[in-house]
């Protein structure tokens, strides 16, 4: 009896201990309420304040932003699955605040008649910050590397990077790729005669920031490169940490960093001698319907009964009320979503669409979906009901998914939904909507999404094709300019007959794009920030060079 | 006793089955009515997509209690089994199957747990059969003794010299003495049943996240806890303690029913 009593009462101090626990997490703001006006600076000295001007800033990520293989672009660093200007090393090109091409390392670039050459001069006064110069060769050399070693972005087609002189290298395609300055706005140059396996972990470039030190899954310190060919570097140490958002909003509630990342869930905090600081983003959420009768190809599922009904696909697209979804799930802190680019130079603005119930409930009727007993609309003894997927761990995509099924509820769709991790996603998303996230800063996310694979009758991540489709996206590729370039991207979305629009096949519906939140230390003036892509994690540093800390 | 007992049984099997009852409207979401405080109507409050918590903590418990009873039925019938077969089977299955005891018992529970669900693709599958067949080692060892001690005493040995057959001997002389043991023993493989299942969903590699199983929602709610929403956490957190604290005691109470000389101990 006595033990019995005895586990009893640890049951019972457990349960106090959990309540202890939940009350600190309260306690914590008033505490450091408190000691706010003397914020410490992390162990590592990050914020360093030589001659009284505090010139560092302690930046928080999610721990997934930490790239697990080192910062070599080959490897993805920059210009990976997220794109972002890869810091330590210099780019040939640089993507502008309205995302148009610019110059970084090469002074003039321009493409032949076919398309098929691009020639491309660089600085001369360039050098790497082991002091040797960066030429033509390293150019050449980066880009061919990538082409053969890249295991995340696409380089089919480039045939071979060719040294021309000292200042000028050729890049030999195999393809026509009007966007190849988008490319060459992500790819870092690295030195080739300080290259080998180990480059990633010990990267040497000639770009604004060295890396000094890098204690893995805690933080990246690096300190301004002294030697930089560019403007004034003002801030001139980013100590990077990595932690997830509870953690980050910890972290500024106790004043220990400078930016801390934040959801939109935590938005409302109010964290004394920090703002919030928002960002446009492209960074877009999205399911895709896929577009074909279900069939099963080699054991997989392809193609769903319900959603390839066009009728379906456009009640859905215009039946969604995205405002009122911005302002349940994300808490205000987003913009509507028509296409994966909007706001991009490729955008067509066409793609929009104004919320209309009544019009959507008609074309259902007019498509031949009437209302069963249950209220679920049925067509020839099929049901309109389908899955949407989201990955288990991400609670915006899952309240997204939460809050589109009872949309559509209203429509009599019965969409259930299911979390699906990633291992299982892609397959499964052949046949199942799954809720997406994209935008990136280049137009070959259309091409991505749109168009269909090499070898195969459909696009890659759901079932969908359209010729001509396909054909304006192949003739973007082959514009001899890019402001051309840009006119076929808009019409592969929709050219008055056709595309993946509204009126056209509406292959996928585009819901939101989740604004980048952030909250700054007072003081801190973060410079103006291009159109985010997806990922929250390395596109605010962008320009951290041009960080300022005010009074 | 008996009504302490049968007050906790009810108990329990009322939430079972009041929780399953609320399977649907556990998972309707409402975003009109989202991040509420503890109150009325919403006694335990509700989660950041309008879910209400009360009817989430009681079906998440009602699958705990049922995944329970599954994994210790199933558990508690593989003991058996194999702890008779141990002791009847002769040195040579003992020897087997204690090294199949001892091999179970010496990897950690949890891992083996993690492994088994996660190789059975996760969900409800994955954890009724990663429970069960992880839990019995223990009782299975209790019965192994139990059965060896039988067998050295007087009154089977009196049985067996007068000639009933070992099958009579068993059925009639063996049993009623394990079943309390038996009994006892699947009742109290519940509360680590129920922990266990929580543990491996809140650690991601059970029931899946649409589902309102009590690992799920204590998850979920570590991300809120920062911004002062304590009732996503307590109110399931302190009702799983409960659902767990209950089964030992009605396991106790049992005990001192089957054996009231224990009461005295």
């Amino acid at each position: 009896m006595r033990k019995k009593l005895l586990a009893l009462f640890l049951m019972g101090a457990m349960v106090t201990g959990i309540l202890g626990g939940c009350g600190s997490g309260g306690n914590e703001k008033e505490v450091s309420g408190s000691s706010k006006s003397s914020s410490s600076p992390q162990e590592s000295g990050s914020s360093t304040e030589s001659s009284g001007v505090k010139d560092g800033v302690i930046v928080t990520m999610p721990a997934s932003s930490e790239p697990a293989e080192g910062f070599d672009p080959a490897y993805g660093w920059g210009a990976g699955e997220h794109v972002h200007e890869p810091l330590i090393q210099s780019t040939l090109t640089v993507t502008t605040t309205d995302l148009k091409i610019d110059n970084d390392l090469a002074t003039e670039y321009s493409v032949s008649e076919d398309g098929l050459t691009w020639t491309v001069k660089i600085r001369d006064d360039v050098k790497f910050t082991d002091g040797e110069k960066l030429t033509a060769n390293d150019v050449a050399f980066t880009y061919n590397n990538c082409r053969d070693n890249s295991s995340v972005n696409d380089f089919t087609m480039l045939k071979e990077a060719v040294v021309v002189d000292d200042t000028t290298v050729e890049f030999h395609m195999n393809t026509p790729f009007a966007i190849w300055p988008y490319t060459m706005a992500v790819v870092g140059i690295v030195p080739e005669h300080a290259y080998d396996e180990n480059y990633g972990q010990h990267p040497i470039g000639s770009g604004r920031y060295i890396m000094k030190q890098w204690d893995k899954g805690q933080q990246i310190i690096f300190e301004a490169n002294p030697d930089y060919y560019g403007g004034e570097i003002k801030m001139k140490k980013l100590t990077v940490l990595f932690m997830e958002e509870d953690a980050a909003l910890a972290a500024a509630i106790a004043g220990q960093v400078d930016v801390a990342h934040t959801a939109a869930s935590y938005a409302d905090q109010d964290v004394a001698d920090y703002d919030l600081f928002k960002v446009a983003t492209v960074d877009n959420r999205g399911f895709n319907l896929p577009a074909s009768k279900a069939e099963e190809v080699d054991g997989l599922a392809i193609g769903n009964d319900v959603t390839s009904d066009l009728a379906i696909r456009r009640a859905i697209n215009v039946g969604i009320d995205r405002d009122e979804m911005i302002e349940n799930v994300l808490n205000g802190y987003g913009t509507p979503a028509y296409s994966v680019c909007d706001k991009l130079p490729w955008y067509n603005p066409d793609s929009e669409v104004k919320y209309n119930l009544d019009e959507a409930k008609q074309i259902l009727e007019d498509g031949g979906w009437k209302e069963g007993s249950d209220g679920i609309r049925e067509k020839d003894g099929v049901k309109a009901e389908f899955t949407i997927m989201f990955h288990p761990s991400d609670s915006v995509r899952q309240a997204l998914a939460e809050d589109t099924a009872n949309q559509l509820k209203e429509l009599g769709i019965k969409v259930t939904t299911e979390g699906a991790g990633w291992d299982v996603a892609y397959d499964k998303a052949q046949s199942q909507a799954l809720m997406w996230g994209w935008g990136a800063h280049t137009p070959m996310e259309l091409y991505n999404i749109y168009h269909t694979t090499k070898d195969g009758q459909q696009a890659e991540y759901s079932p969908y094709s359209n010729e001509q489709v396909d054909q304006y996206m192949d003739e973007a590729l082959r514009a001899s300019n890019l402001e051309d370039s840009y006119g076929f991207w808009q019409k592969a979305q929709w050219d008055g007959t056709t595309g993946v629009v509204q009126d056209g096949d509406i292959p996928w519906i585009w819901l939101c794009n989740v604004d980048h939140l952030y909250f700054v230390k007072d003081g801190l003036q973060v410079a103006e920030q291009k159109i985010h892509p997806h990922g929250h994690g390395w596109s605010i540093v962008n320009n951290v060079d041009q960080w300022e800390w005010g009074n | 006793m008996v009504v302490i007992f049968v007050l906790v049984v009810g108990f329990l099997t009322g939430v079972a089955l009041v929780g399953s009852f609320c399977y649907e409207s556990a998972r309707i979401t409402d975003f009109s009515r989202k991040n509420l405080k503890p109150g009325i109507p919403y006694l335990f409050g509700t989660d950041w997509l309008g879910r209400d918590m009360l009817t989430r903590t009681l079906n998440g418990l009602s699958m705990s209690i049922l995944i329970g009873l599954c994994a210790a039925i199933i558990s508690a019938i593989i003991a058996f089994v194999l702890g008779v077969l141990a002791a009847v089977g002769g040195k040579k299955v003992d020897a087997c199957i204690t090294w199949l005891i001892d091999l179970i018992m010496g990897i950690p529970h949890i891992l083996l747990l993690i492994l088994i669900s996660y190789g059975l693709g996760k969900g409800l599958k994955g954890v009724i059969i990663g429970v069960a067949v992880t839990h019995w080692t223990s009782l299975a060892r209790v019965i192994r003794a139990e059965v060896l001690q039988l067998k050295e005493s007087q009154y089977i040995k009196i049985a067996e010299r007068l000639g009933h057959s070992k099958w009579k001997v068993a059925v009639k002389h063996m049993i009623p003495h394990l079943l309390p043991q038996f009994i006892v023993g699947l009742i109290l493989l519940f509360p680590h049943a129920v922990l266990h299942e929580a543990s491996i969903t809140f650690l991601g590699f059970g029931l899946s996240p649409e589902q309102p199983a009590i690992g799920i929602i204590l998850s979920e709610s570590m991300k809120h806890l920062i911004t002062g929403k304590w009732w996503l956490a307590v109110f399931p957190g302190a009702m799983l303690v409960l659902t767990v604290i209950l089964f030992d005691v009605a396991g106790g109470v049992l005990r001192k029913i089957f054996d009231p000389s224990s009461a005295h101990e």
